[in-house]
């Protein structure tokens, strides 16, 4: 077993070093856009305004409340008959990552803007801050140290959600071990380099994730 | 005393939900002067304070604030905030800025005074605190009383034409309270006009020209300090200051 394993990845490496580098970029260009798009769900739905709260509530419970799966194929299923244009399996299960992590990324930057003290906006609103500068320079620079070890940590996440997208044959490190599969008919041979990639990468990142965290401790003492 | 008036508060009522916490106040404050506030716990001492500055808004009724109705909604709070300014129980200090930037940060965003000047008005109120030396600080590094004494000068760089304080040294360890309250006496003994919510009676007495005694929502009983502690009227005082004293 070892050594089919060994042969597998002498043979194949750069399959599956490539579909490294896919899931990454998919699981960056994933939280990056979602950051985006989630810090403006988290505004509208801290704002009072009745009407975005129900909608940001109603985007946030169906994305958190059905499964992930689901959403791709649906997703890959309607973007094509609705947009005018034609539009990749990749663009489709992209855009459905993207829709699905913005939730989780807005509830993440709702709590890190919600947990910094309550006084903190009193004492700005009182000197005569306006409500753009306090968000900017009171509530934000501190809410940020809630709110980036959260995103380090959907970040991880991503990188394995990503291996859903192989349903769909979307380049990245779990369709890798399907095309060796096909090629050689060795399954879990396959398996056992993809799993063992996707645990280096994770918890290389957990560690470092780890260290920035400690720093940021740090530079409140 | 002069008879300009900073506060006007007319008919003004508070509720939270079901419960009503003001009512129907008129009540004013006039320049120069320092008027405590004192009553029991949940008498809506700090509600009515913190109506002042429009931090609560009113259920009904309005204040004025130097003959400008504050209360209406069209106003832009934000501006008139920047001449009144508020120093709470617990500090609020900004905990991700130095010292210096605490008191610096709001003149130069929003009232576009130069750096430069911001830091001279800075310094200078930094020394008159005993500050001075922790001005590259950051706020874990400071005391319950340098924090308190930082949130009154940075309430101050604004050059506020009043100063309202919410029971400024109850969350101070008794060493440190006195510190607190001699900044507050000399702002007193500057004519800067007060508001402050106490619970320490020696200071309301010392500092104060007048006393408003608050019990369930209602401002039961005012008068000088002598005219409150010496010789009460009302049977709530009586009963207040009999526990207090
Ligand atoms: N944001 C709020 N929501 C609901 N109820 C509130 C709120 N703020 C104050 N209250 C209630 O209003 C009442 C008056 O509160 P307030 O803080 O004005 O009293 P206080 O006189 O300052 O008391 P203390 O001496 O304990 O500070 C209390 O019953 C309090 O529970
Ligand atoms: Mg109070």
């Amino acid at each position: 077993m070892v050594e089919t394993v060994i042969d597998l990845w002498t043979k194949y490496d750069y399959v599956y070093i490539n579909g490294l580098l896919g899931t990454i970029y998919l699981a960056a260009i994933t939280v990056f856009i979602a950051t985006i798009i989630g810090t403006v769900i988290a505004i509208m739905k801290l704002s009072e305004i009745k009407i975005f709260d129900f909608i940001t509530a109603l985007y946030i419970g169906v994305l958190r409340g059905t499964p992930i799966l689901l959403q791709l194929y649906f997703f890959w299923l309607v973007l094509p008959k609705i947009t005018p244009f034609e539009l990749s399996d990749t663009v489709c299960i992209v855009i459905a990552l993207i829709v699905n992590a913005s939730a989780y990324v807005a509830e993440i930057i709702r709590a890190g803007i919600q947990a910094v003290d309550k006084g903190q906006t009193e004492a700005a609103k009182s000197l005569g801050l306006s409500d753009a500068n306090t968000m900017k320079k009171i509530i934000l620079p501190q809410a940020i140290k809630n709110i980036l070890p959260a995103l380090g940590n959907e970040y991880i996440t991503m990188i394995k959600q990503t291996s859903l997208a192989s349903v769909f044959f979307v380049g990245e490190l779990m369709t890798s071990y399907k095309t060796v599969q096909s090629a050689t008919f060795l399954a879990v041979p396959s398996l056992v380099i993809v799993g063992i990639i996707y645990l280096i990468i994770t918890t290389i990142l957990s560690k470092g994730l780890n260290i920035f965290e400690r720093r940021l401790r740090l530079n409140d003492m | 005393m002069t008879c300009k008036k900073i506060f006007e508060v007319k008919d003004l009522s508070k509720s939270f939900g079901k419960l009503e916490v003001l009512k129907n106040i008129n009540e004013s404050i006039y320049e120069a002067e320092v008027v405590c506030i004192i009553g029991p716990s949940g008498s809506g001492k700090s509600t009515f304070l913190r109506c002042l500055n429009l931090l609560e808004k009113p259920t009904s009724g309005k204040v004025f604030f130097e003959d400008v109705d504050i209360s209406d909604k069209s106003i832009k709070i934000n501006k008139y905030r920047q001449k009144i300014g508020m120093v709470f129980q617990s500090f609020n200090v900004f905990p991700h800025l130095t010292v210096l930037e605490n008191i610096t940060l709001t003149p130069v965003l929003e009232k576009k005074v130069s750096k430069e000047d911001a830091k001279n008005d800075a310094f200078e109120l930094l020394k008159r605190v005993g500050l001075f030396d922790k001005r590259d600080e950051y706020p874990t590094r400071l005391s319950g009383g340098q924090k308190q004494r930082l949130a009154i000068v940075r309430a101050l760089a604004m050059k506020p034409d009043v100063m309202l304080f919410d029971e400024p040294t109850s969350a101070l360890d008794p060493e440190m309270v006195k510190e607190v309250l001699e900044v507050i006496k000399d702002l007193a003994k500057s004519n800067m006009t007060i508001v402050i919510v106490t619970h320490e009676m020696g200071f309301a007495r010392e500092v104060s020209d007048r006393i408003l005694f608050m019990d369930e929502g209602i401002i039961a009983e005012q008068g000088t300090p002598s005219e409150i502690f010496d010789n009460p009227q009302n049977e709530r005082t009586i009963e207040f200051l009999g526990k207090v004293l």
